[in-house]
């Protein structure tokens, strides 16, 4: 059996904090969402395109990392394992479609960005942009979605994806070079 | 021979030189295909992501914690499954009021009636005499009560419960129809020794 760590949970690392977890410590868990929510948070809403689809998303990846963290071998990083989650619960819960709904109305999204600095006219065709672009990767088909996501907005490797995604570096790359040129065709598209 | 989808790849994002791919300057479909790749990557990576209220991040954070204390206490109750009724009435009682003034004064209500069996032990079933019953003019005198100031076990619960008032204890859910108390009172020396065991072990768990 383990010693208990009687340091302070801040001071603990991965492993360790994920040793206090399983050993019941109060608080462990607690500082795991606190160092991983905004990551998490960020994943969903790139999948799902809402604060609030987000915030629940976000929600149910802690709670089966919970659940499963006594099966958490620590072959990869915390913050891969649970990319990992948060890819499979956003691609499993939310269907395309219900994405692309949401992505065509960003009223929400626009009433949070700072726009202090910048003209109406350029803010418009901004917003206007971004709003096709959300959409068109929003259809794109699931990996690639998830490949693009994972590499332009959390700078994941490509092994680390892989990893993600229970894939090789290869497939990534033609993935990540699929979902780009998926993207120009779904942006002609609208254009 | 064109750029394979990888090579392309890592030359878009810069983790490949151009020199290193000879064969791009003099192929126009390579060299196109390059270009849409790094202008779709710009695009995507143009789009952000509305940065949520400072105060969200904390409030994620409970809504985890509660849905992950529910999480627990759903397995709890499953693993309670095994237990009798009564016994699985108090734990049950005492689980589901995880949190701020209801659960302090379920684990003071539930520890003192716990002292009360364990301290004044429990009452054997009275004795069944062959005598008639005589009706007398004097009170008639219980050998098992004993007189509440001189209960050691009553001042025990009167100092824990002292301060709680009948609303927190409303509030907590475990009076007044006494299924607490009557749980306990239903119980084996067996379920006694459990419902000791649990209470002692969530009670060193919430640090009380």
């Amino acid at each position: 059996m383990p010693a208990v760590d009687s340091r302070s949970l801040e001071d603990l690392g991965e492993r360790e904090l994920v040793e206090a977890c399983r050993a019941g410590r109060p608080g462990a868990f607690d500082l795991i969402v606190e160092r991983h929510r905004r990551a998490v948070y960020l994943l969903c809403y790139r999948f799902v395109g809402s604060h609030e689809d987000a915030s629940d998303l976000s929600q149910d990846v802690f709670l089966r990392a919970f659940r499963g963290l006594r099966s958490f071998r620590g072959q990869s990083t915390l913050a891969t394992w649970l990319y990992r989650i948060g890819v499979n619960v956003c691609l499993n819960r939310v269907s395309a479609k219900d994405t692309l709904r949401r992505l065509t109305t960003p009223i929400e999204a626009q009433q949070f960005v700072d726009v202090r600095a910048e003209l109406p006219s350029d803010l418009m065709l901004r917003n206007e942009r971004n709003a096709r672009v959300r959409a068109a990767i929003a259809r794109l088909p699931r990996k690639q979605r998830a490949t693009l996501i994972l590499r332009t907005y959390h700078e994941m490797s490509h092994q680390e994806i892989a990893d993600v995604l229970g894939s090789s570096v290869g497939a990534v790359k033609a993935n990540f070079f699929h979902a780009l040129g998926s993207l120009k065709k779904l942006l002609a598209e609208t254009a | 021979m064109h750029l394979t989808s990888e090579e392309l790849v890592d030359i878009a994002e810069g983790t490949r030189s151009e020199n290193s791919a000879p064969h791009l300057a003099g192929c126009h479909v390579c060299r196109e295909q390059l270009v849409d790749l790094q202008s779709m990557l710009s695009a995507a990576k143009d789009v952000d992501v509305p940065e949520p209220s400072p105060l969200f991040w904390d409030h994620l954070s409970a809504r985890v914690s509660a849905a992950v204390a529910m999480e627990d206490d759903s397995a709890r109750r499953k693993g309670s499954r095994f237990l009798p009724d009564g016994l699985r009435v108090l734990v049950d009682a005492l689980m589901s009021q995880l949190g701020g003034r209801a659960f302090q004064a379920s684990v003071v209500l539930a520890a003192a009636v716990l002292l009360v069996v364990l301290v004044g032990g429990r009452r054997p079933a009275p004795a069944v005499t062959e005598a008639p019953v005589v009706a007398t003019a004097e009170p008639r005198v219980d050998p098992w009560v004993v007189p509440a100031e001189d209960d050691a076990s009553l001042t025990v619960v009167a100092s824990l419960t002292d301060g709680q008032d009948l609303e927190t204890v409303r509030e907590a859910g475990l009076a007044p129809r006494g299924s607490a108390e009557h749980a306990v009172n239903q119980m084996s020396d067996s379920e006694l020794r459990e419902l000791r065991r649990l209470l002692n072990e969530e009670l060193a768990r919430s640090g009380a």
